[in-house]
C-alpha cells in the first residue's frame, strides 16, 4: 500500500505551467536533438520532419489542454510509449541484431517517446523530462560524430536547454530573472565544472567487441583485384623538382604500391584523410617491404590471396612470435580518397569491412578490393604485442624465422662494407639486439638531419650510401631505409614499413585526425619472442593514448605558445586597468556627503567596528569617537553637518564641504594608523 | 534548521543526477564517443551548478526586515516589509506567515517586499525568524536556511479579547449608595451645581440652566475606590495560558470601558510586574510580555489619601 501510495503521490500532476518561453525553449531542444541524429544519418529525412512537426503540434496541444489536460491523452501517450519500446526490444533482440542494428532502433524510440511524450507535459515537471529526453536524443546523435561540425548543434542545444533551465527558475520563482552578470557567471561555472570533469575523465575506449559497423564509402572500385590502387594513379607532384619513377600514388605519397622509391617525395598536402578511434595511438600499418635493391623497396612476399568470408574476416595470424600480445580495436573513418590498404595497428586479427572478400598478404598486408574513399568505415582488431624496453634488452630466445624467411630479411643488394663498418663500430659495445638497434638510432638521430626539400639524388645512387656518407639529410624513407640497412648488414632481420603516424588527437572527438602528410616510414625489427617491432629513427611516438584533458590543455598551450608575447600582454593589460577604472568609477562616492560616510565607515572597519544596518550616521561617528578613546568626538561633529545637508537639505558651501572631506580623511589615515600599529603589537587597540 | 544553506529533499534530485552521470559516464567510456562525454562533461556542469548553485546564491543574499508595527493581536494579519537582494522564496516561521517570493523581478518593476504575518499566540518578537530558499539558476534543487530579520522595535502581539470574567458588584452597584464616588472633572454626570469660575464652558448644562434661571454646569463624579487589581497566573502550558490570558484582556477592557481602574499583575521575564493600564494597547502589551509564572506577589496598593 505504501509503495502504491508513493507511486499515487509521485504520478500526481504538477500545478500547470503557464510559461510560453519555456515550452518554446523546451520544444527548440527538442527540435536541436532530433536534427542533430538526423544530420548524423540515425533516422531518415521524413522521420525527422514527420517528428518535428508532430512534437510542434503537441507541444501547442498541451498549452492549450495544460489547465485541464484530458485523461484519454495520458492513456494515448502511455500505450504509444509501451507499444514503442515493445517494437524497440523485438528490434533489438533480432537474430541479426548487432551495435548497428541497435542505434537506429534507439534513436526512433527516443523520437517517439519525445513525440508521444509532448502531447502531455501541463507541468514544469514534464518539460523538464522533456529536456533531460532531448539530452539522451544528443548523446546518440553525439555518439556517432566524429567531426566538430557536431558542436553547432551541441551549441545550439546548449542555448536551447540554458533558457529554458533559465525560465523554468523564472516560472517557479514566480518572476525571478537572472541578470546578464550572474548569467555570465553561471555559464562561467558550468563551464568550469564541464572543463574540470572533462580534464580528469579518463579517454573513453570501446570496452565491448560488438559487431561493428562497416561501410563502404563512395570510394569506387579498383581495377584489378587484390593490386594496389597506387600503381594505377596518375603521376603527383613531388616536393622538390623531379620525376617520378613510374606512375605515382594516391594522396601524394610515393608509398601504398608495389614499391617504394626512397629517392623521391611526394608532396602531400595537409588534407584530412581519416579520423581514426582506437584505444592506444599507434603506427597505423599499411604495407611492408623485404627487398632492397639501393634505390627501391618492394615486396617480394607480398603476394595477396582472396579471403572470402562474411565480415568480420577472421585473419591469419602471420607472426611466429611466442609472445602473446592484447587486443586493440580500431575504427577508421575515411572522409578523403586513400590508398586500398587497410590501416591497421601492428598485427590485424579480425576485421569489419564492408565487403565480401579481402586480399591478405603474408606479410600482414590487407587490401580492399574496392576504393576507400568519403564515408567508408572499417574496424580492426589487432594483436599488439609491446614489451617493455628490458624485455626486448633481455630477449634471448631462440630465432623463429625460417632460414628462408630470414634470408628474405637479410637481403641486401650489395655488401655494404662501409655501411656495415659503420655498424658495427656504433654497436661495438652492445650485447643484445635491442640495445644495437637504439645505438643505430641514437646515431642516426645525433648524426643526420630530416628535411624533405633536399634535391633528388642521382641516378643510379644508392640511398643509404648517399644519405650516411653525403650531406646526412633526408626524409623518413632515407632515414628508414638507412636503419634497415644497417641492422641488415649486422645480421638483424628488419624490413620497412609504411603507413601513418597516429595523427593528432582531438580530445572533444576522441578521435585521431590523419592528415595526408601523416604518411610515414619505418622500420620493423624481429624480435624472435616478441615479433616485429616498429622503430622509429625519425620520430617518436607516445605510448599510451592520452587523457583529453592533458591533451585539451596541451593544445591550449600550444595556442597559447604562438600568441606574440608583447601585444598579447599589453592588450591584457590595457583590459585590467580598463575594468579597474570602470570599477573605480562605478564605486567612486559621487557626492561630498557619501565620502565622508565613505570615510567614516572606512575607518570602523580598520577598528572592526562595521556600520549596522540600523545605525544612523551620527550614532555610528559617535561610536567612533567612543572607540577612538580620547574624547574627542571628531567624528560626530562631522557627521551632523554631514546629516544636515542628506537630510535636511542644509548644504554648506563648497569650501566647507572640501574641508569636511579633507578632515574625514585625516581621520580616517589616523585610525587606519593606529589600527596597522596595534596588530604589529606597537600600541594599544584602536 | 541550521543557518548554513541546506539542501530541501536532496534525495530525488541529487540521486537522480549521480544516477544520470553515472550511466552516461559507463555509456560514455565503454562507448568510445568523445562527443557522448564532452556532452557528459556539460550535463554534469549543468547538474553541478543547477543542484549546488542555490547554496551560494542563498549564502549571499542579503535579507533585511524595514518595515513592522509595534502592536498587533494574535490572530490577525500583519504585514512587515523584508528586502531580498536576490529572488527568494521566504517562508516566516516564528512568527507564522503565508509563504512568499520576494526579491527584484526585473527591470522597471518595483520588488517584492511584502510579507504577511500570522501570529497564533500573544509575545513579543525582537526578531522575525523566516526560511528563505531559492532554486537559482536552474530551478532543478532548493536550498533553505533559516535567518533571524531584527525587528527595528518589539512587536507586542497581544491576545485575542476573550470572554470577561464575572466581576464581583461593588456595594453601591447593589444600594445604590453614592458614597464611593467623589467629584472629578470626568467622570459619570452626578447632578448640575451652579457655574463657578473656572468650570469649564463645556460643562455648561443648558437645561437645568433654563431650569434655575442662572449658570447651571454638571456635576461630575467618578469611583473613589482603589484600583481593581487583576492578577494574571499564567500557566506553564501555553494553550492554557493564552485562554488564560484572552480571558483577561477582555476582563480589563470591560473594566476599562466602565471607567474602573485596573492595574494588572503579571509576570515578566525580568520578574513580577504590577502597574496600572489605561487603554487597551497598554494592557494587551502587557499580557503580550507576560510569561508563567503562579507566584506573583502583588505589590500592595498605595493608601487612599483622606
Amino acid at each position: 500500500m505504501r509503495i502504491i501510495e508513493t507511486i499515487r503521490r509521485v504520478n500526481q500532476p504538477g500545478p500547470p505551467e503557464h510559461s510560453v518561453r519555456l515550452r518554446v525553449a523546451c520544444l527548440c531542444t527538442v527540435i536541436v536533438s532530433i536534427a542533430a541524429c538526423a544530420s548524423m544519418g540515425e533516422i531518415p529525412v521524413t522521420t525527422t520532419a514527420g517528428g518535428i512537426g508532430l512534437v510542434t503540434a503537441g507541444m501547442a496541444f498541451s498549452y492549450a489542454t495544460r489547465s485541464r489536460p484530458p485523461s484519454w491523452v495520458k492513456l494515448f501517450v502511455a500505450a504509444g510509449a509501451i507499444a514503442a519500446s515493445v517494437w524497440f526490444v523485438h528490434a533489438v533482440l533480432a537474430p541479426v541484431a548487432d551495435v548497428v542494428n541497435v542505434e537506429e532502433p534507439l534513436t526512433l524510440l527516443l523520437v517517439s517517446v519525445l513525440v508521444l511524450h509532448s502531447f502531455h507535459v501541463p507541468s514544469r515537471r514534464d518539460l523538464t523530462f522533456a529536456l533531460a529526453a532531448s539530452a539522451g536524443l544528443m548523446a546518440v546523435g553525439g555518439a556517432q560524430a566524429i567531426n566538430l561540425t557536431f558542436g553547432w548543434y551541441v551549441l545550439a542545444w546548449g542555448c536551447g536547454s540554458l533558457c529554458g533551465l533559465i525560465w523554468m527558475w523564472r516560472s517557479a520563482s514566480d518572476g525571478g530573472l537572472i541578470s546578464v552578470g550572474r548569467l555570465v557567471g553561471v555559464l562561467s561555472a558550468v563551464t568550469i565544472a564541464a572543463a574540470a570533469v572533462f580534464l580528469v575523465l579518463p579517454a573513453p575506449t570501446v570496452a565491448a567487441k560488438l559487431s561493428l559497423f562497416a561501410k563502404a564509402g563512395i570510394g569506387g572500385s579498383v581495377g584489378i583485384p587484390g593490386a594496389l590502387a597506387g600503381d594505377s594513379g596518375s603521376p603527383s607532384e613531388l616536393a622538390h623538382p623531379g620525376s617520378p619513377q613510374g606512375p605515382t600514388r594516391v594522396g601524394g605519397y610515393l608509398g601504398f604500391a608495389g614499391s617504394l622509391d626512397t629517392a623521391l617525395r611526394g608532396n602531400l598536402g595537409n588534407t584530412l584523410l581519416m579520423f581514426v578511434r582506437a584505444q592506444r595511438p599507434s603506427y597505423w600499418v599499411g604495407e611492408t617491404f623485404n627487398s632492397w635493391n639501393g634505390q627501391s623497396w618492394t615486396a617480394t612476399n607480398a603476394q595477396a590471396h582472396p579471403l572470402r568470408e562474411q565480415s568480420p574476416f577472421m585473419l591469419p595470424f602471420s607472426e611466429q612470435s611466442t609472445a602473446s600480445g592484447q587486443t586493440d580495436l580500431q575504427t577508421f573513418y575515411v572522409v578523403s580518397s586513400t590508398a586500398n590498404l587497410v590501416f591497421h595497428a601492428q598485427s590485424a586479427a579480425e576485421l569489419w569491412f564492408p565487403a565480401s572478400r579481402i586480399f591478405f598478404s603474408e606479410d600482414g598486408t590487407i587490401i580492399s578490393p574496392i576504393g576507400l574513399g568519403k564515408g567508408a568505415i572499417y574496424s580492426v582488431e589487432s594483436q599488439v604485442i609491446a614489451p617493455t624496453s628490458e624485455q626486448l634488452r633481455n630477449d634471448a630466445r631462440g630465432g623463429s624465422l625460417s632460414p628462408s624467411t630470414e634470408k628474405t630479411y637479410l637481403q641486401l643488394p650489395h655488401p655494404y662494407p662501409r655501411v656495415q663498418a659503420l655498424a658495427r663500430s656504433v654497436t661495438a659495445h652492445d650485447g643484445s639486439t635491442y640495445a644495437r638497434v637504439e645505438s643505430l638510432i641514437d646515431w642516426i638521430g645525433s648524426h643526420t638531419h630530416y628535411s624533405v626539400h633536399i634535391p633528388p639524388l642521382p641516378a643510379g645512387a644508392d640511398t643509404v650510401d648517399e644519405f650516411l656518407f653525403g650531406n646526412r639529410v633526408g626524409f623518413c624513407e632515407q632515414i628508414s631505409t638507412s636503419l634497415a640497412v644497417m641492422l641488415r648488414s649486422i645480421g638483424i632481420p628488419a624490413r620497412e614499413v609504411v603507413g601513418y603516424v597516429p595523427g593528432s588527437y582531438n580530445p572533444i572527438t576522441d578521435l585521431y585526425e590523419v592528415r595526408a602528410d601523416d604518411a610515414h616510414a619505418w622500420v620493423q625489427v624481429w624480435f624472435p619472442g616478441f615479433g616485429w617491432q616498429s622503430f622509429d629513427p625519425t620520430a617518436v611516438v607516445p605510448l599510451s593514448n592520452p587523457a583529453p584533458g592533458s591533451a585539451a590543455l596541451h593544445d591550449v598551450a600550444a595556442a597559447l605558445g604562438h600568441v606574440p608575447p608583447v601585444p598579447s600582454s599589453a592588450v591584457l593589460l590595457g583590459a585590467l586597468a580598463t575594468a579597474g577604472l570602470v570599477h573605480r568609477r562605478r564605486t567612486r562616492p559621487r557626492t561630498w556627503v557619501e565620502r565622508v560616510a565613505r570615510s567614516a565607515e572606512r575607518a570602523g572597519r580598520h577598528a572592526g567596528r562595521h556600520r549596522r544596518p540600523h545605525e544612523t550616521f551620527v550614532e555610528y561617528a559617535t561610536t567612533l569617537d567612543t572607540l577612538a578613546g580620547d574624547g574627542s568626538s571628531a567624528w560626530r561633529q562631522l557627521a551632523i553637518p554631514v546629516q544636515a545637508s542628506a537630510y535636511g537639505g542644509n548644504e554648506p558651501t563648497l569650501a566647507t564641504q572640501r574641508l569636511l572631506v579633507t578632515q574625514a580623511n585625516h581621520l580616517r589615515r589616523r585610525v587606519t594608523h593606529r589600527a596597522r600599529r596595534w596588530h604589529r603589537g606597537g600600541s594599544p587597540a584602536p | 534548521m541550521s543557518r548554513w544553506p541546506r539542501p530541501a529533499r536532496p534525495v530525488a534530485p541529487i540521486g537522480g543526477a549521480v544516477a544520470i552521470l553515472g550511466i552516461w559516464w559507463l555509456v560514455a567510456h565503454n562507448g568510445g564517443s568523445g562527443w557522448v562525454q564532452t556532452l557528459g562533461d556539460l550535463v554534469f556542469g549543468t547538474l553541478t551548478v543547477g543542484i549546488l548553485g542555490p547554496a551560494v546564491v542563498l549564502a549571499r543574499a542579503k535579507v533585511y526586515l524595514f518595515r513592522a508595527p509595534t502592536d498587533s493581536v494574535a490572530g490577525l494579519p500583519l504585514d512587515v516589509g523584508i528586502r531580498a537582494s536576490t529572488r527568494l522564496r521566504v517562508r516566516p516561521i516564528c512568527p507564522r506567515g503565508e509563504e512568499v517570493f520576494l526579491g527584484p523581478v526585473g527591470r522597471g518593476r518595483p520588488p517584492d517586499d511584502g510579507v504577511t504575518l500570522l501570529p497564533g499566540r500573544r509575545g513579543v518578537h525582537e526578531s522575525v525568524t523566516v526560511d528563505i530558499a531559492t532554486a537559482a539558476p536552474f530551478a532543478l534543487q532548493w536550498w533553505t536556511r533559516r535567518v533571524v530579520l531584527p525587528l527595528p522595535g518589539a512587536l507586542h502581539v497581544a491576545p485575542r479579547r476573550g470572554q470577561p470574567d464575572s466581576l464581583p458588584l461593588g456595594h453601591h452597584e447593589e444600594s445604590g449608595e453614592t458614597n464611593d464616588w467623589t467629584p472629578a472633572d470626568v467622570g459619570q454626570p452626578r447632578g448640575a451645581r451652579p457655574y463657578s469660575p473656572g468650570d469649564s464652558r463645556r460643562q455648561v448644562h443648558w437645561r437645568a440652566t433654563a431650569h434655575a434661571g442662572e449658570l447651571m454646569v454638571r456635576d461630575l463624579e467618578r469611583p473613589s475606590a482603589e484600583p481593581i487589581t487583576l492578577r494574571v497566573a499564567l500557566p506553564i502550558d501555553p494553550d492554557e495560558a493564552e485562554r488564560i490570558a484572552e480571558r483577561a484582556l477582555g476582563t480589563v477592557v470591560q473594566l476599562l470601558e466602565r471607567g474602573a481602574r485596573v492595574r494588572l499583575a503579571t509576570a515578566e521575564t525580568m520578574g513580577p510586574v504590577v502597574a496600572p493600564v489605561v487603554d487597551r494597547r497598554g494592557a494587551g502589551r502587557r499580557l503580550a510580555r507576560a510569561v508563567a509564572d503562579a507566584g506573583i506577589v502583588p505589590t500592595p496598593a498605595p493608601a487612599p489619601k483622606p
